[in-house]
């Protein structure tokens, strides 16, 4: 009993190490920032001794979407920052690496307390405009200026960044939509690449008659199946603007050019287009249907060129591209889908400001020629110097570097035109035509209704 | 009452840093949520005042709310009356006729400490149909059973009851051990007593394993009602909701709402009435527990 206090102290000590540890364990962003000052403080007094100690340690959050060690964007942004880091020895950057979903989720959490980190990600028009009205990013417009990054840019591209002519973010690709098909499936199959909407349905019967799953979808990211039914509207409607028509109040959803757009993605459905089960396969899952050589036809962004070019259905050169065909006459093939990338957006109540513009500069000049030197130079929002056939580009990557060369316009993707409480309502409206027929009219009375709930 | 023989001072003083603590983390951002749930804000822009709109919208003019509940209260009127039965009996079982039980019981509690993440993805490869490995369908399929393959997770009509069924499998373990450590803890000499007066085998579980069980019993069912209704992982993990809503609940439509549809606001409103929700679910079961408890004590 004599020992009650010292026990009693020894316990509490112990309890609070414990929740120290366990602390730092959960929290790996505080500890690492307790760690990387003291690291800055030696490294300050060893520079203080060789030059100018009137430079202050920096560090700068970079939130970013490439967590994946596949993905050429990985080793880019290590290589980029590592070369900033040598050539500033008082910047340090720290990498938030997260998937899609999450960022969004995380910025999101971190917008509603306004502490976004010093350079996130966004996506462009409609879904970053909450985040623009709110006041949560520095427009880049003198940045841009600096270096020639601006001149990099493609044209036009930069529009979609733009408020009140103000750039506020800038992209990390410029993608179009195609078809990706199986050379040999078609062989086997007996079916040629279809120039038309209904001899793609066509080609969908007869695979479907020889036993080989046509189509590939990961539905279950609800966005897959609205980007190809887009695609459809935007042949339907004779050209793009549908979407911008309906917001100026030219159009309805009810318009019969959405309709005949209904109606044809039921058809390519009820030919039994997609695997059993679509609505459960997540964007991965339905790609990699594909990318095993379990499907004959993917249609999605070119951004999957990188992923397919190393998978197992292209061994020996065996998957080609086509470009979205005329739905019943209508249409332009050379109108694409397009999907301006995320991009990189910079706070305004970052603590650096000036250091934090500085590096995106530099990252942004460097991206593409590290891209290029990694193979993932395809579909990028800037003009990439170089011959990408002797680099050793694959002829599918080269017939997907053609397409581009074709592009007379097109339309964005849903969610990048409307508003977000109409965009999830037509996600789960078209998620439904993949589990059950529904009439066209009713598909279009219900965006209608969803539309003209949530506008402003 | 004072049986400790210390001052109120003291005891609140003691209470004080862990009840402060408590209604930070707990009431505070109730009545944060409440108070969202009367504004008509993205999350992140500024916030407009509507007065009580949204609940009148939710409850009145959503044609997703009321079956989003419909299907919450469907999780847990099956979890309470399908699956705490079963639960029990097997516990029954466990305690009478196995010598070493606790190797059992925790083969049947194992998956409860797994991931929810882990048994979604597992669940949803059973679940597959059979030309991508399915193995509910291809068992099926050899069975001659072709005409009763189903894509289970993607037929609206089923999908929900194909989540149920992992929900209900998830947490049978736990109940099992709840109500297998509540069995253990009745006294024995009540049983041998039981013996001499003749009752032994299901007489003695009808008169005194069932009466003696009942706070425990009561246990599991706030728990696997107040688990049902706050269910949101495994939905979003094996089906996220869909097909076109074929599985929202009502966790699940208030993430929808507040994070996809970026209606913070409504997704607050959402969320308050789940909070109302299980506390109307929790007094009604303590009502009626107190009851049962009345006429076996």
């Amino acid at each position: 009993m004599k020992f009650k206090p010292l026990m009693i102290a020894l316990l509490a000590s112990a309890l609070t190490l414990g929740l120290a540890a366990c602390g730092s364990g959960s929290n790996g962003s505080a500890s690492s920032n307790g760690g990387k000052n003291e690291g800055s403080t030696n490294s300050q007094s060893n520079s203080g001794t060789k030059e100018d100690t009137s430079k202050k340690e920096v560090k700068i959050t970079f939130q970013n979407i490439y967590p994946d060690p596949t993905d050429p964007k990985y080793k880019m942004i290590r290589t980029v920052v590592a070369n900033y880091e040598a050539e500033h020895p008082n910047v340090k950057i720290e990498l938030d690496s997260l998937n899609t979903d999450q960022q969004k989720v995380k910025l999101k959490t971190q917008a509603a307390s306004k502490e976004v980190p010093d350079i996130t990600i966004v996506n462009p028009a409609a879904q970053m405009k909450p985040f623009v009205d709110a006041g949560l990013f520095a427009p880049l417009n003198e940045m841009v200026e600096k270096n020639g990054l601006k001149g990099t840019f493609q044209e036009g591209i930069l529009d979609y960044y733009t408020f009140d002519n103000n750039l506020y973010a800038l992209p990390d690709g410029n993608n179009i939509a195609l078809i990706y098909y199986n050379k040999k499936m078609f062989e086997e199959g007996g079916v040629k690449v279809p120039t038309t909407f209904e001899e793609m349905v066509d080609v969908v019967k007869q695979l479907k008659a020889k036993g080989i799953q046509p189509m590939a979808i990961g539905e279950k990211d609800s966005w897959t199946g609205s980007f190809l039914f887009m695609n459809i509207l935007l042949r339907t409607n004779g050209g793009p603007g549908f979407l911008q028509d309906v917001i100026d109040g030219k159009k309805t959803f009810e318009d019969p050019a959405f309709t005949e757009a209904v109606s044809a993605f039921e058809d390519l459905v009820q030919a039994g287009a997609f695997q059993e089960g679509a609505t459960s396969f997540d964007y991965n899952a339905g790609e990699n249907l594909f990318k095993t050589g379990k499907a004959a036809m993917y249609f999605m962004g070119s951004w999957a060129t990188g992923g397919i070019e190393e998978s197992t259905a292209n061994e020996n050169q065996n998957v080609g591209v086509f470009k979205f065909p005329t739905v019943n006459g209508k249409g332009d093939p050379n109108e694409f889908m397009l999907a301006p990338g995320s991009a990189f957006a910079v706070s305004k109540d970052s603590k650096h400001l000036e250091e934090t513009l500085d590096f995106l500069n530099y990252f942004l000049v460097n991206y593409p020629k590290e891209m290029f030197n990694l193979k993932g130079a395809i579909g990028l929002a800037q003009t990439v110097d170089g011959d990408f056939k002797a680099a050793g580009y694959s002829d599918m990557a080269m017939e997907v570097l053609n397409l581009f060369k074709d592009v007379k316009g097109g339309d964005l993707a849903f969610d990048n035109t409307m508003n977000p409480g109409t965009a999830q309502a037509h996600l789960s409206s078209i998620q439904n035509l993949f589990v059950s027929k529904t009439d066209a009219a009713v598909v279009a009375k219900e965006h209608q209704t969803a539309y003209d709930e949530n506008k402003e | 009452m004072n049986v400790l023989k210390v001052s109120g001072w003291k005891i609140a003083a003691f209470v004080l840093p862990c009840l402060l603590i408590y209604s930070l983390l707990v009431f505070v951002p109730i009545l944060v949520s409440f108070y969202s749930g009367l504004l008509d804000w993205n999350g992140i822009g500024a916030a407009k005042f509507i007065g009580f709109k949204n609940f009148e919208k939710m409850l009145t003019n959503d044609p997703i709310f009321w079956p989003a509940v419909g299907r919450t209260m469907l999780l847990a009127g099956v979890s309470m009356c399908v699956q705490l039965p079963i639960a029990l009996f097997i516990a029954i079982l466990i305690s009478r006729y196995v010598k070493k039980p606790n190797f059992l019981v925790s083969s049947y509690f194992l998956p409860v400490i797994l991931s929810v993440v882990v048994i979604g993805q597992l669940w949803k490869t059973i679940y597959n149909p059979a030309s991508m490995g399915g193995m509910l369908n291809q068992i099926l399929e050899s069975l001659g059973l072709n005409s009763w393959t189903h894509s289970w997770l993607t037929e609206p009509k089923i999908a929900i009851y194909s989540v149920i069924v992992v929900a209900l499998w998830q947490y049978l373990g736990y109940h099992i051990l709840i109500q297998f450590t509540g069995i253990q803890n009745i006294p024995s000499d009540i049983y041998e007593a039981a013996k001499i007066d003749g009752a032994s085998g299901m007489k003695a579980d009808r008169y005194i394993t069932l009466p003696l069980i009942v706070p425990i019993f009561k246990i599991s069912v706030v728990l696997s009602f107040i688990g049902s209704l706050q269910s949101f992982d495994l939905i979003m993990v094996m089906t996220g909701g869909g097909p076109a809503h074929a599985t929202e609940v009502v966790a699940s439509l208030m993430y929808n709402m507040s994070f996809l549809s970026m209606k913070y606001g409504y997704g607050s409103a959402i969320a308050s009435f789940l909070v109302i929700l299980c506390l109307a679910a929790t007094i009604i079961i303590n009502g009626l527990f107190s009851k049962l408890d009345k006429r076996y004590s």
